[in-house]
């Protein structure tokens, strides 16, 4: 070979490339191992009270309730349109379609799971609403 | 040289090699090194799941203020239990310092719903605005 002199015997000019691969493995599975544990979530907004009672409500506000119905599963309403959890991203999309103003309340009952009402959110966040306000009965009786 | 030779005359080492064994040991080392940190502040919750989720990079961080509701109705704040009264002032406290007003909120999805607007009236009582809502992006 080029290099060696001495010896008879040829030398080998090829990078061992073992101990790559082993710290390549090792940073793979490390990562693998962390990249689940990234937190996923939704925005939302906790409003607070109004500050005069007496203020007359916006009729233009769109509020989403989940009410429960006795364990089975629950009913949904867009103001005081009875809507199915099927149709609530469409029928958000087409409500904020000429919006500008993309903000929506939700309200729940108490007697539900957090899994029931988290949809609704969900809804809310896939019809392009960014802010997704969450009344609970405090905020509504003001204190 | 590439090819194996047998060389039969010479003694035989019967030595086990340790150093495979110890670079396994020293990786796994490494792992749970990295993972028990992020286990242990956590409370056991089964998040619900939410296809719009997005990525929250720092409701991971260690100082990050997450408030969890678990399925038998018991309120967290980081991992110490605590009334939903007294959450307003604990999180007053813990928001004193940090610029970053943000409250993070995990509930389960079997939860009381009561019991989390519970929660959510306990962190509007520390002048929180922002929640986020953690939730689990399902694998499509």
């Amino acid at each position: 070979m080029g290099m060696g002199g001495g010896g008879g015997s040829g030398a080998r000019s090829d990078i061992n490339v073992t101990p790559l691969i082993d710290v390549l493995l090792v940073l793979l599975i490390i990562f693998m191992v962390i990249q689940p544990s990234t937190m996923r979530g939704l925005d939302t907004l906790v409003p607070q009270p109004p500050k005069n009672h007496d203020a007359e409500p916006d009729t233009r506000t769109i509020v989403v309730q989940v009410l429960g119905s006795g364990g089975g599963n629950p009913s949904y309403k867009i103001n005081e349109d009875a809507v199915t959890i099927d149709t609530l991203t469409a029928k958000l999309q087409e409500i904020f379609a000429t919006r500008n103003d993309k903000v929506m309340f939700v309200k729940g009952d108490k007697d539900l799971d957090f899994g029931q009402v988290l949809p609704v959110i969900n809804d809310g966040h896939a019809a392009g609403v960014d802010n997704i306000g969450i009344i609970t009965p405090a905020v509504e009786s003001g204190h | 040289m590439a090819q194996a030779t047998r060389d039969e005359g010479k003694k035989v080492n019967s030595d086990i090699n340790v150093t495979p064994m110890v670079d396994v040991m020293l990786v796994l080392l490494i792992i749970f090194m990295v993972v028990t940190p992020m286990l242990n502040n956590k409370v056991n919750i089964e998040l619900p799941p939410a296809t719009a989720a997005v990525v929250m990079e720092d409701a991971s961080k260690e100082d990050a203020i997450v408030v969890a509701v678990t399925r038998d109705g018991k309120t967290f704040l980081g991992g110490d239990q605590v009334q939903a009264a007294d959450l307003g002032p604990r999180i007053t406290d813990k928001l004193e310092n940090k610029t970053d007003k943000r409250v993070y909120f995990r509930g389960d999805i079997r939860s009381n719903y009561g019991k989390c607007m519970d929660a959510i009236d306990g962190i509007r009582a520390a002048g929180v605005s922002q929640l986020g809502m953690i939730a689990e992006k399902p694998l499509i």
